[in-house]
């Protein structure tokens, strides 16, 4: 195995047990939500290889889905996010509809982008999810902007969830943000994907210590290494950042070991077989975060086999429901390519 | 009216939209205690205090980031580059993050923000402290680009900037920071220089002189000698590069048949090129010359004074191409 990932939490500090909160019904919704991410990426990898999804990448989560749903759901509305490419379900969690999320998925003239934006590039301030773009890491100092617009604001009490892949880590937006937000103790709670490849690279060429977190010593704040394919571990650590940063003590570094278990994307599921030992591709198979979390569900008796179906049959029925509604959507006009690079409204009145 | 430098100008127009608006806001390198390392910021952090007056660590893409999170959120805030040389550092904020903003949120985000700083050579700075980058952001859709050559304007352009609802990148020349002194209106005035129109800085009738930033004052000069040899220039300061006022160019090379453009930058792909590409497309019929250039070799800014003199236009470089247009 060429792993050498420690999937615990860190012997310094042990996060408290935030998960003892959380009702059944909460319970409940978590493992919907993890369905939805799941179904959600395996209906899109079905119709791009039907040809029904005629453009784009479907970069998959499949692996990642507890991470998706044990950081966001925490959160309030007044909250905010900026998702990555492989986090198409967080979203929905922040108040997008399914079908928007499709609509931006197929281009259409309805969707957040109006067609001009692939994925995840999109966005809603009122939601509180902020538009990123493909050069990974370059978000973290506009979050950065949209704390200090919050402070400017006297909105104090709102965090800024930032996620990113371990790979992004090694870019110099991601320290600078890293850098600013903690000189200015600005709420935002890093969520770094550990999947572990960053497309073909190996973590070793990637991050020099032993976890992503150790980044966090460079800049004084907390960094959590947890079970990534644990959802109520990652909901304890994402938890505990998210009081730190509420408290007004700043950033923090969550960081999710987990495994992309396909390719880059939808085009790389020969290759990632190629350039991963599939020996490693099926241990981390066995680590599935759905069974997973399934089991641990029903081990503690509050929880009938019949309560508990794969997939919930209403998360099937929204996303396909969303995808026919995006096919059905019109193409954005030709000309509207030209419009919405400027805001040719007068600005402040003159 | 006011006597200001191009400096105070800049200083004043920033100062009294930060009265005006409290979502305008400062970032940037030395800002604040130091008060900028020319002194364009000098009082704001004791004025306005140090969420509004903002000590960035040195790091351009923060600085820019940052500035463009606060804009999406519908601030207006104001991120100086120490030097424009350095805005290379946090490009990919510029032209990936916030040129693209509003279009990739489908219309929906209005970003505005002002990134200024000093550019321009002339003063000794050598390779990192004296280059005209306009050209690389002219090129960038979602952009627009001002450089002032006059106090006047800078005071107007820097207000119009602050309330431009888009990402404005403001070229102060360091080189006319306090070289150039003019009148500003009266507070309370409200005066305003709208984005995207020239200015015709002198009248002509033999050429048009087509520039901005301190070349403008390099062609008044050349044009008050040209004057004494009986050629009449027209002097079209653009003040706005990005968008292009293409109305007021055309207007004038219609009137003088001949166009010689000046820029700082070097020659290859700068502003002018553009120029001198609609203007064939456009005015080939009204030419009686071949369209010139005068512009910086294709070199960097060296630092020793013969190598910069050698490479930056120069007020002769300007007589003399403007003599062989007026006879040709």
């Amino acid at each position: 195995m060429s792993t050498r990932v420690k999937n615990r939490m860190t012997d310094e500090e042990k996060v408290a047990r935030y998960r003892d909160r959380l009702t059944k019904e909460d319970l409940v919704e978590i493992y919907r939500r993890m369905w939805f991410a799941r179904v959600f990426d395996e209906t899109l990898y079905d119709l791009k290889k039907k040809g029904r999804l005629r453009r784009g990448n479907v970069y998959g989560s499949r692996g990642q889905e507890a991470i998706q749903v044990g950081t966001s759901y925490p959160l309030r509305p007044t909250d905010f996010v900026s998702p990555i490419h492989r986090d198409m379900p967080i979203f929905v969690f922040k108040g997008m509809t399914t079908r928007q999320v499709m609509c931006q998925v197929w281009g259409k003239a309805n969707a957040p982008s109006r067609g001009k934006d692939s994925w995840s590039h999109m966005g809603d301030l009122k939601l509180g999810i902020i538009h990123s773009t493909s050069m990974l890491g370059s978000t973290i100092p506009v979050a950065c902007g949209v704390a200090w617009a919050l402070r400017l604001d006297g909105k104090t009490d709102s965090v800024i969830m930032t996620y990113l892949g371990e790979g992004a880590t090694a870019t110099g937006a991601f320290h600078e943000g890293m850098n600013y937000a903690a000189v200015h103790k600005l709420p935002i709670i890093l969520i770094v994907e550990n999947n572990q490849y960053a497309y073909s690279t190996p973590i070793e060429l990637e991050v020099p210590t032993p976890r992503v977190a150790d980044r966090a010593l460079g800049y004084g704040i907390p960094g959590y290494t947890v079970d990534g394919n644990d959802v109520l571990e990652v909901y304890d650590a994402t938890c505990a950042a998210i009081e730190h940063a509420r408290a007004g003590r700043g950033p923090s570094i969550v960081e999710c070991v987990t495994y992309r278990l396909q390719g880059h994307a939808d085009h790389d599921e020969t290759r990632a077989r190629q350039y991963r030992p599939v020996e490693e591709i099926e241990m981390w198979e066995k680590r599935d975060p759905l069974p997973r979390f399934r089991e641990y569900l029903l081990s503690t008796g509050l929880f009938t086999e019949e309560e508990l179906p794969t997939p919930p049959p209403d998360v099937v029925a929204e996303i396909q429901d969303a995808v026919e509604y995006a096919i059905r959507s019109p193409d954005p006009e030709p000309h509207t390519a030209l419009e919405d690079i400027y805001d040719e409204g007068a600005g402040v009145s003159r | 009216m006011r006597e200001v430098t191009l400096l105070e100008a800049i200083r004043t127009a920033m100062w009294e939209e930060m009265e005006r608006d409290p979502n305008v806001f400062l970032i940037g390198e030395d800002i604040g205690r130091l008060g900028g390392a020319f002194g364009v910021t000098h009082g704001f952090l004791e004025r306005f205090g140090p969420d509004r007056v903002v000590d960035a660590p040195i790091s351009e893409t923060a600085i820019i980031g940052v500035a463009v999170g606060a804009a999406a959120m519908g601030k207006r805030p104001i991120a100086e580059m120490q030097f424009m040389d350095f805005i290379s550092c946090g490009f990919d904020q510029v032209v990936n993050v916030a040129a693209t903003y509003r279009y990739r949120s489908g219309g929906t985000v209005s970003l505005p923000l002002v990134i200024r700083g000093p550019s321009g050579g002339y003063v000794g700075g050598s390779l990192y402290h004296s280059q005209q980058f306009e050209a690389w952001f002219f090129h960038v859709p979602g952009l627009k680009v001002v450089q002032p050559a006059f106090p006047d304007d800078a005071y107007g352009l820097m207000k119009a900037a602050i309330r431009d609802n888009n990402p404005v990148l403001f070229f102060e020349h360091k080189f006319l920071y306090r070289r150039i002194k003019g009148h500003i209106p009266q507070p309370g005035e409200d005066f305003i220089v709208p984005l995207g129109e020239a200015r015709i800085r002198r009248e002509g009738t033999h050429l048009s002189i087509i520039t901005y930033g301190a070349m403008v004052h390099f062609a008044l000069e050349a044009a008050q000698q040209l004057e004494t040899e009986g050629i009449s220039a027209e002097v079209v300061d653009l003040r706005t590069i990005k968008p292009l006022d293409m109305e007021t160019i055309f207007h004038s090379v219609r009137k003088t048949s001949k166009v010689l453009i000046v820029y700082e930058a070097p020659l290859t792909g700068g502003v002018g090129a553009e120029i001198a590409a609609r203007l064939a497309e456009h005015l080939f019929e009204w030419l009686d010359a071949p369209i010139m250039r005068v512009a910086a070799k294709d070199s960097f800014v060296p630092f020793a004074e013969p190598l910069e003199k050698f490479v930056l236009p120069s007020v002769d470089d300007i007589l003399m191409a403007a003599r062989q247009l007026a006879h040709y």
